[in-house]
């Protein structure tokens, strides 16, 4: 009887540990009075849960990222085909002008783009007279044009060296052999350290595990119409973007996409009524299943291996 | 019939009778054993500069002369070496140690010390026994044209002292200008400057080894003590460096340069150092160390006013310095078009409006005065390609209509919605007055992704039809 609590008490703490570890809570967790034993491993200057967050003001995107965009740390966007890259582009543009919107007035610390050769020969490379159309004010945007990607991740690496940049956009194409999890591990680590966000923008690339906070598909949606001054609507205009996002790799249960409108004028994200972009069919059906959460890789496809028990 | 002749031959081969200009044939008749090597004068050019380059060691001011000499300005150098006399006796046991036959001088004017290596016996002179030394030496010593000296011996002057005494004017008026420059030039009467092969840097610190250095851990050790000996001196004349150098000096002669820019001027040690620690990354592969290096000398090419920074409270103005260690790391590792700053130009075209140009460059371009936009502007897209993409089987309404499907990368895509044509006429002070319009057009197809295309032309004007192009895409 008394092993079995002791067990259980032991086994308590080892899970109270990993969740220290990994940045969750427990959902109903008795905070231990000594919080500094970690086993053995090194503590961070607070835990993950409580470092900045940029909250994106979408309430179901925010509390699939716990709170927002985590300002240390590497979070990776994904667009499935070059044709998408847009897409993709947009959301990581917008972010990284709400990263440097949040910093104090007068700061004015600069975004680096390092972005791939064969990544911007595919895809073209950002376009700053673009980026005033569409709302994204970014001053002081430096590009690195690296020629292969173990020198974009040294590249990378220094720029997280020292806290200069409001935000560090590592585009990579497709899923290179040299960037893998140890590699992405590392720039985590490093980001978390010196506290700079860093947005991995995956360009027609596959799923892969990799050590980022989390993992947002984006994939494009058609535009809001433009607004007319009685308030209706222009038929047939394009107006604000719209994106088609999904978390892949996040803590809790979302829902399969979201859709998210950023409002050019206002400079702010704001989340779309499915109801109202009425024929709107995306390409894959829905799920029956909702996407897994706290794994680091999407589920696998339903109905792939059918194993069946012996019959004995 | 050619033969081959001799064009250049050593002492030995002198002291046998050979001439220059004999033939070989000849020259192997009066003396069989001879080694006959074909000329080259390109490697001939290319081993004086790596001599000159070794002589780099004594002073950062040295010549070509010529085909076969070297001038070297040694004025406050000497008694580095502990005097002029063993200065010399140090260059010619070295220079006799790589295998090379050489004479030399030090006087008080270069064409006094050609005289003298060539033609005369005394190695050093000191100034005022320049007469002296003059009298004796046959016309030749002058650096004259072998006309004037002809001319000179048929008259019946064949020694220098012959006309040092003689009236300037007669000999001005009979054989030109250039045999009194000249007499001028090695008397001392009249300057003649050097110029250096190699810009002179501003400072310098420079070690010598008694023992030759290999590993590039020991080199980085070596430069961190150079650096930090350059950081007294730059700030007593409150300057920074901009542009730095690290000399490597190979025991066989062969001589290393390595050079690294900053964004900043920069006098901290460990700064400079881990800039050519970058460096010695990126030339990793040029650089052999055989069998070690003796001297290693940082000098520093280029200096700035760079007035020291006092620690301020807010930390603001602290931003500057790690962002420029930061590109002056890339820029030392991949080189300096590998960190880009765009660029606003005036300009409607849209692939002109904006340019990347590396840091260096887009400091020194003006920001342009844009106007505010007097007109509104159509939306520009997110990414731009940098040549506008074909794109086929385009059906659209005719004159001016948006399209309603197009083909790119082999896709077909239908378009749900358009915006547009808003039209841009070619800038005909660049493109020539036939360059045709572009009507762009912004399109959104049925899934939702939203592209710019431009059609290049205008119908019924040409005799083929205009062709459609993608130029960007939006978020």
């Amino acid at each position: 009887m008394a092993d079995k609590a002791a067990a259980r008490e032991s086994l308590f703490a080892l899970r109270e540990t990993i969740a220290r570890l990994e940045g969750k809570t427990l959902p109903t967790s008795v905070q231990a009075g000594d919080s500094r034993e970690t086993g053995g491993f090194a503590q961070h200057q607070g835990a993950i849960g409580q470092c900045d967050r940029l909250p994106l003001g979408i309430p179901v995107l925010d509390e699939a990222m716990q709170g927002g965009l985590p300002l240390a740390g590497l979070t990776e966007i994904r667009n499935g085909e070059t044709r998408d890259a847009g897409a993709a582009t947009g959301f990581v543009l917008a972010l990284g002008a709400l990263c440097q919107a949040a910093r104090s007035p007068g700061d004015n610390a600069p975004i680096l783009w390092i972005g791939q050769t064969s990544a911007s020969a595919e895809a073209g490379l950002p376009y700053p007279p673009g980026l005033r159309s569409y709302g994204a004010e970014i001053r002081g945007l430096l590009m690195a044009a690296p020629r292969k990607v173990q020198d974009a991740l040294w590249i990378a690496e220094a720029a997280l060296a020292s806290p200069v940049f409001a935000a560090i956009v590592l585009e990579v194409r497709g899923n290179p052999d040299c960037f893998g999890l140890s590699e992405s591990r590392r720039l985590h680590l490093r980001a978390r350290a010196s506290k700079i966000p860093l947005l991995l923008l995956r360009q027609a690339g596959e799923e892969e595990a990799s050590s980022a906070f989390f993992r947002l598909n984006i994939t494009p949606a058609p535009a809001r119409a433009r607004h007319l001054p009685d308030g209706s609507m222009l038929g047939g205009s394009i107006g604000n973007p719209v994106f088609h996002v999904t978390a892949e790799k996040s803590r809790t249960i979302t829902p399969v996409g979201i859709l998210i409108e950023w409002n050019v004028h206002d400079r702010r994200f704001h989340p779309v009524e499915p109801a109202l972009q009425s024929g709107i069919r995306s390409a894959l059906p829905v799920a029956g299943v909702s996407a897994s959460a706290g794994r680091s890789s999407g589920a696998d496809p339903l109905g792939r291996v059918v194993a069946f028990e012996r019959a004995s | 019939m050619n033969a081959m002749r001799i064009a250049a031959m050593d002492t030995f081969a002198e002291r046998q009778g050979l001439k220059r200009g004999q033939g070989i044939a000849e020259a192997r008749a009066l003396c069989p054993g001879i080694d006959v090597v074909p000329a080259d004068p390109g490697a001939d050019q290319a081993f004086l500069e790596a001599l000159a380059d070794w002589c780099d060691r004594y002073t950062p001011l040295v010549a070509l002369d010529g085909k076969n000499g070297l001038f070297l300005d040694i004025t406050g150098c000497a008694h580095l070496f502990g005097g002029e006399k063993s200065l010399l006796e140090d260059v010619l046991l070295r220079l006799t140690r790589l295998g090379v036959e050489a004479w030399g001088a030090i006087t008080s004017t270069p064409g006094l010390s050609w005289a003298s290596a060539r033609f005369g016996s005394e190695t050093i002179i000191a100034a005022e026994d320049a007469e002296r030394v003059l009298v004796g030496l046959p016309m030749a010593a002058l650096r004259l044209e072998r006309v004037t000296i002809e001319t000179l011996e048929r008259v019946g002057l064949k020694t220098v002292g012959d006309i040092l005494q003689a009236p300037r004017a007669p000999l001005a008026r009979r054989f030109g200008s250039q045999l009194l420059q000249r007499l001028d030039q090695a008397l001392g009467l009249e300057d003649e400057p050097l110029s250096p092969r190699m810009p002179v840097a501003s400072l310098s610190q420079e070690r010598r080894l008694a023992e030759p250095i290999q590993g590039e851990d020991d080199i980085m050790g070596l430069t961190l003590q150079l650096a930090g000996g350059l950081k007294s001196r730059l700030a007593e004349r409150g300057e920074g460096g901009r542009e730095f150098e690290l000399a490597l000096f190979r025991v066989d002669g062969r001589v290393f340069r390595i050079a690294a820019g900053t964004s900043a001027p920069l006098r901290e040690p460990d700064r400079i150092c881990a800039l050519f620690r970058e460096r010695l990354q990126a030339v990793h592969d040029d650089l052999d160390a055989g069998f070690g290096f003796e001297i290693l000398r940082l000098s520093v090419m280029k200096t700035e006013r760079h007035d020291a920074v006092q620690a301020d409270f807010s930390g603001s103005k602290d931003r500057n310095r790690p962002l420029s260690a930061f590109m002056d790391r890339v820029v030392a590792r991949f080189g300096p078009d590998s960190l880009l700053m765009p660029v606003l130009v005036e300009s409607h075209v849209p692939e002109r409006a904006s340019l990347y140009l590396s840091l260096q460059d887009a400091d020194r371009r003006k920001p342009p005065k844009l106007q505010p936009e007097a007109y509104v502007r159509s939306a520009r897209p997110l990414r731009l390609f940098s040549h506008p993409e074909l794109v086929e089987a385009v059906v659209a309404g005719i004159p001016d209509g948006a399209p309603a499907g197009f083909r790119w990368r082999r896709i077909a895509y239908r378009i749900a919605r358009s915006e547009g044509p808003e039209r841009l006429e070619a800038e005909w002070w660049v493109d020539g007055e036939t360059a045709p319009a572009r009507d762009y057009f912004r399109v959104e197809d049925d899934t939702g992704r939203r592209f710019w295309l431009f059609r290049r032309g205008l119908y019924g004007q040409q005799a083929v039809m205009p062709q459609w192009f993608l130029h960007g895409i939006f978020a």
